[in-house]
């Protein structure tokens, strides 16, 4: 089966959907390849066992290898892992984006960046979470912070009529979270893209140094064939650089699979007196972060029995005590800015994550733990049960004594001016392979310290734009653009794209 | 679908080594002289009795009475999804 289109876009997650898009609707032939399936709504259960291996690749069980090892859950499927985030956005930071200018030479300021947020900002109805929808487990960490005097606030949330469901990562039932599978990929569709779901790219292809297409297996059998002078990868971090690897893509560099910056992540609980249906309400709806400059960030979890039994740091008969006083139970989450730095390679066509997380971060952990511990008690905290083994203080924890989960992973194609430095260039064309893009956490340099789907969002944006040749609007996502000449053909008289 | 059935499902999505290796530890904590086993190796023990929690509390008789219902969840999204028109 072969197809032939403008752009070829691989995977629908946060940044190949806006991609597919943005593209889509500036008059561009896009097909879109996504590995999962689509998922209806009509089948989310709100039950943690069967979700986690529905919605989320290994069934959520894809782990690093190194010390600690560390849980590293990714979405599957149409939406990617902004089907089963929390939802939470944020902008680049500001210091983030210096650093990048400064140390990769990326042109990409606030006020370049700007309109590629409001635009995605507004596309996804991103508001803040408000007091009442943030339930009860927010007010414990609320309460602790002001008595301490610690920074904090409530998170901003690509969410539109939320009534606090408490599963966002379990697949929302009310589809009020506004994941990339009911937002940009309908927009892409209804402007003529072509989406085609079990689709596992396997090569892209190159003819004469330049892209020419992509070559996929489908799950219902067979190979299909997309002839299209552009192709963008979003396959996502872990899975975008082995793409690159199997079709021998060039790496002057030879820093592709190299620099995965991850969020590591853990997560404290707590015995109150009150009842806190930790369930009831949004389960990421808040925030500490009195110490994001020290690469220290705390922000809401939350959870169902089965998912708070699952990650309780107890065992026996004090997990069940625990457990039979679910209903007091808050919980609240610890995220670190990574300085480690991991890798990604192929072994027998699976990936394998080597990550090991350096003094430096285990530091941070060590003073995240007490910090939460803190705070829990500052709140009234009966009990607090930390992620240690028994006995072992926050001050005195070692890598191995840490049970860690790991988010937003970045940076294994990572974006850098220099073609000795970087997979890919400032706008985010893979170095020495002309036609080929890469639009997924992979390009972002560095750690963000905060979630990154807005970020990977607005690069995806700029990169539509970029390749249509236009300037990112200031309006709605409907507004038409002004027109110039875009790099999303190699010839411009053959060009497809409207200009 | 049933807890267990649940717990089957989520350890067969894993990758094939973490899946014989999460399946043999959930085998020995089920076990008396294998939980007794795990007891000395508090790493693995704490895996396994997450799988096994992760499994016993999903099951809507225990989760009810901790006051939660899935299934009012689930029935009150589907109820919004058709009223307001929602994907």
């Amino acid at each position: 089966m072969k197809l032939d289109c403008d752009v070829c876009v691989v995977g629908a997650g946060a940044g190949g959907a806006v991609a597919a898009a943005e593209l889509a609707e500036g008059g561009a032939r896009v097909v879109v390849l996504e590995q999962g399936p689509p998922h209806d709504p009509d089948g989310f259960t709100a039950r943690p066992p069967e979700m986690l291996a529905r919605l989320y690749r290994d069934g959520g069980q894809t782990a690093t290898l190194g010390a600690p090892p560390i849980l590293l859950p990714l979405g599957r499927g149409v939406g990617g892992t902004t089907l089963v985030n929390s939802g939470t956005c944020f902008r680049t930071p500001p210091h983030v984006l210096e650093r990048w200018a400064r140390e990769f030479g990326l042109e990409l300021d606030e006020a370049t960046l700007r309109p590629c947020f409001e635009r995605v900002e507004r596309a996804l109805s991103v508001a803040e979470v408000n007091p009442e929808m943030a339930g009860a487990n927010a007010a414990v960490a609320r309460r602790g912070a002001e008595r301490l005097g610690w920074s904090h606030g409530y998170l901003r949330r690509n969410a539109r009529g939320c009534v606090g469901s408490g599963v966002c990562v379990f697949g929302c039932p009310t589809s009020a979270k506004q994941h990339t599978g009911i937002t940009y990929v309908p927009r892409a569709t209804a402007a003529g893209a072509k989406l085609v779901t079990g689709a596992d790219v396997r090569e892209v292809l190159i003819e004469r140094g330049r892209a020419r297409g992509v070559r996929a297996r489908l799950a219902r059998g067979g190979e299909l064939e997309v002839l299209a002078p552009t192709v963008v990868l979003a396959c996502g971090t872990i899975h975008t650089p082995l793409l690159m690897q199997r079709s021998r893509l060039r790496d002057a560099s030879a820093q592709r699979g190299r620099n995965l910056a991850l969020h590591p992540a853990t997560a404290g609980f707590a015995l109150m007196d009150e009842a806190v249906d930790m369930a009831r309400g949004v389960p990421q709806s808040f925030y500490v972060d009195e110490f994001a400059t020290q690469g220290i960030m705390f922000e809401g979890v939350a959870g169902p029995p089965a998912y708070a039994a699952m990650s309780l740091p107890l065992t026996g008969a004090r997990h069940a005590r625990a457990m039979a006083d679910y209903r007091r139970l808050a919980q609240f989450g610890l995220m670190v800015s990574d300085e480690s730095r991991g890798s990604v390679r192929a072994l027998a066509g699976a990936p394998v994550i080597r990550y090991d997380l350096c003094p430096a971060d285990v530091s941070k952990f060590r003073a995240g733990l007490a910090r939460l511990q803190e705070l829990f008690l500052a709140a009234g905290a009966r009990e607090v049960y930390l992620p240690l083994p028994a006995g072992v203080a926050p001050e005195r924890a070692r890598a191995r004594d840490l049970r860690l989960m790991a988010f937003h992973p970045l940076g294994t194609a990572r974006a850098d001016a220099r073609v000795t430095h970087g997979v890919t260039d400032g706008r985010l064309a893979v170095h020495g392979a002309p036609g080929v893009y890469v639009a997924d956490g992979s390009v972002v340099p560095s750690a963000l310290g905060v979630n990154p789907q807005l970020t990977i969002m607005a690069l995806a944006t700029r990169l539509a734009f970029q390749l249509l040749g236009r300037a990112v609007p200031d309006g709605s996502p409907a507004e038409p653009a002004a027109t110039g000449g875009g790099d999303c053909q190699p010839d411009p008289e053959e060009s497809a794209c409207p200009s | 679908m049933s807890a267990r059935a649940g717990i089957d499902g989520f350890l067969a999505a894993a990758p094939w080594p973490q899946r014989a290796g999460l399946r043999l530890l959930v085998a020995l904590q089920r076990r008396p002289r294998g939980a007794g086993l795990l007891a000395r190796m508090p790493m693995a023990e704490q895996a396994a009795h997450a799988i096994l929690a992760l499994g016993r509390y999903d099951d809507p008789v225990l989760a009810g009475d901790l006051g939660w219902d899935a299934r009012a969840v689930v029935a009150r999204g589907r109820a919004l999804r058709r009223a307001e028109g929602r994907p």
